[in-house]
């Protein structure tokens, strides 16, 4: 996981990477979002490709219990473009795309599949600048950069919906989802911490199949989301050119909200997610080029995460930015 | 570099392009799309009489639905199937807390079909929590029953006393299924 902010922060992550966590890891229960690019001010535009890799650890149960399965060997892999394109000084928007591999392996049986995962579309304003990331001489020099953003993401992965038959091959959620997004972000050298929140909300569908089975049509409304994370960077200035090497970690929580069907809720089905992150980045000394290491953690105890796979996930990244 | 961006636009339209399917989630469908079923044939749809099967429980007994359904005082069975994941155990929380109390002459089972042996199908029981639960956990080793009836994670079958499937989809909020248990004979 990997977050930063829009000005310095965002820099010196080469690309910013906001919510990269999975919908939900492994094809057993779907998955395969992408995440939000976010563009440096003085860039016209950015590519990214990066490639996560989410290995399964077991699950919380409803009551928030942590259970291992160690004869359960699940893994997704996921391959990530994006592009973003700054539309005015202050306006931006941008795409992700993630390609999504699966293998699943128990004790009777193992499969592969894979196929595009949901794809993400944001739009960006950036409302207020950092513009004191070197000395603070007054109380205004501590005012962040605030970016604002909107999120919609496109169910163009393979969903329960589709013309499959095991849930082994789910890429994908099935449905839209418009996020409401924040990002705060203050860098006072060689420090840089940000805060970033999003609330959003899946649209409603119609459903008629189920793994590939027509049914009686129902609607369904999986529950609405949030999601909060908080970092704290070190800069790392190696020599006198100017490159850096910025470290990272990060806390971050992710709730959604139960499934409803014809508008009935369905107790327990919503879950919660506490993961801790780590990153590792490096910038070029024209700062166009940057790569990224970075490690998203679920703890394995009870009580942090509430019906929701334990994964830790690792992402290597690379961006190049059009000045 | 600028003709990079080019590459990444048309490899994102690629990558989008060449998803089959796609247009079931980005336009979904409301019709009744479930096709008609001849009654008398065998099959895991609902009207067909249910493929019969006999699978070895976690206490290490010996299960053959067509003889569950027909003890004396029950009046169906539901199968559940499971591979243990989160969602599963949302399902299978439900289904204990608020369905298995009000039919008590109704047999659940739920169809372990990831696990290799029904002594790491009785371990997922009991590390899961479910182990004395009432449910009747059957290991289906070679995922012979999974394919009979076309399950995957969370299908949830119905079938009553005369052999007949009630019901062959997802669990969803368990208010389908209880509709359908509350219309058994």
């Amino acid at each position: 996981m990997l977050i930063a902010g829009k000005f310095c922060a965002a820099l010196i992550l080469g690309a910013a990477l906001i919510f990269p966590l999975s919908a939900r890891a492994g094809s057993c229960c779907g998955g395969g979002s992408g995440t939000a690019l976010l563009l440096p001010s003085y860039y016209t535009s950015m590519i990214d490709m990066s490639v996560d890799v989410e290995k399964y650890n077991g699950l919380w149960n409803t009551r928030g219990e942590y259970i291992a399965q160690p004869g359960y060997h699940l893994w997704q892999y996921r391959l990530n473009l994006g592009l973003a394109q700054r539309l005015s000084p202050r306006w931006q928007t941008s795409i992700m795309v993630p390609y999504v591999w699966n293998y699943n392996g128990y004790p009777n049986s193992a499969s592969r599949s894979n196929g595009i995962g949901d794809t993400t579309v944001n739009v960006w304003y950036e409302a207020v600048d950092d513009k004191s990331a070197w000395k603070i001489r007054s109380l205004k020099d501590m005012v962040p950069s605030v970016t604002i953003g909107a999120s919609l993401l496109v169910p163009t992965g393979i969903s329960p919906y589709d013309d499959v038959t095991s849930s082994f091959d789910i890429t994908g959620r099935g449905f839209y989802r418009l996020d409401g997004n924040i990002l705060i972000s203050k860098t006072v050298n060689p420090w840089t911490t940000a805060l970033s929140l999003a609330y959003g909300t899946y649209i409603e569908r119609s459903v008629n199949r189920e793994y590939g089975k027509y049914v009686e049509p129902y609607q369904k409304q999986l529950g609405d989301r949030a999601s909060a994370s908080l970092s704290l960077g070190y800069i790392y200035y190696i020599g006198t050119g100017g490159d850096k090497l910025t470290g990272t970690g990060s806390f971050s929580y992710l709730r959604e909200a139960d499934t409803t069907y014809n508008g009935v809720r369905e107790p327990n089905s919503g879950f919660r997610k506490e993961s801790f992150g780590a990153s590792l980045a490096y910038a070029s000394t024209d700062h166009d080029w940057s790569a990224r290491l970075s490690w998203n953690h679920a703890v394995r105890q009870d009580g942090w995460g509430d019906n929701f796979p334990t994964t830790d996930i690792y992402t290597v990244g690379v961006s190049y930015g059009f000045r | 570099m600028d003709s990079a961006k080019k590459y990444v636009i048309i490899a994102l339209l690629v990558m989008v392009a060449g998803c089959g399917g796609m247009m079931d989630d980005l336009s979904p469908s409301g019709s009744d799309k479930r096709p008609a079923v001849i009654a008398g044939t065998t099959g895991p749809l609902v009207g067909q009489n249910a493929p019969d099967f006999t699978l070895t429980d976690t206490l290490g007994g010996s299960v053959t639905l067509s003889t569950s359904i027909t003890t004396p005082g029950v009046r169906g069975a539901v199968l559940y199937f499971t591979m243990w994941c989160p969602i599963c155990d949302t399902h299978m929380s439900n289904m204990l807390t608020y369905i298995l109390p009000n039919y008590p002459d109704v047999r659940f089972f739920l169809v372990d079909y990831v696990s290799g042996s029904v002594a790491e199908a009785a371990n997922a029981q009991l590390v899961n929590g479910y182990w004395g639960s009432g449910f009747t956990v059957l290991a289906d080793v070679n995922q012979s029953v999974l394919n009979l009836y076309q399950a995957t994670m969370g299908s949830t079958v119905v079938i009553d006393r005369t052999g007949v499937v009630r019901m062959n989809e997802d669990y969803k909020d368990g208010t389908r299924l209880q509709t359908v248990l509350a219309g058994l004979p």
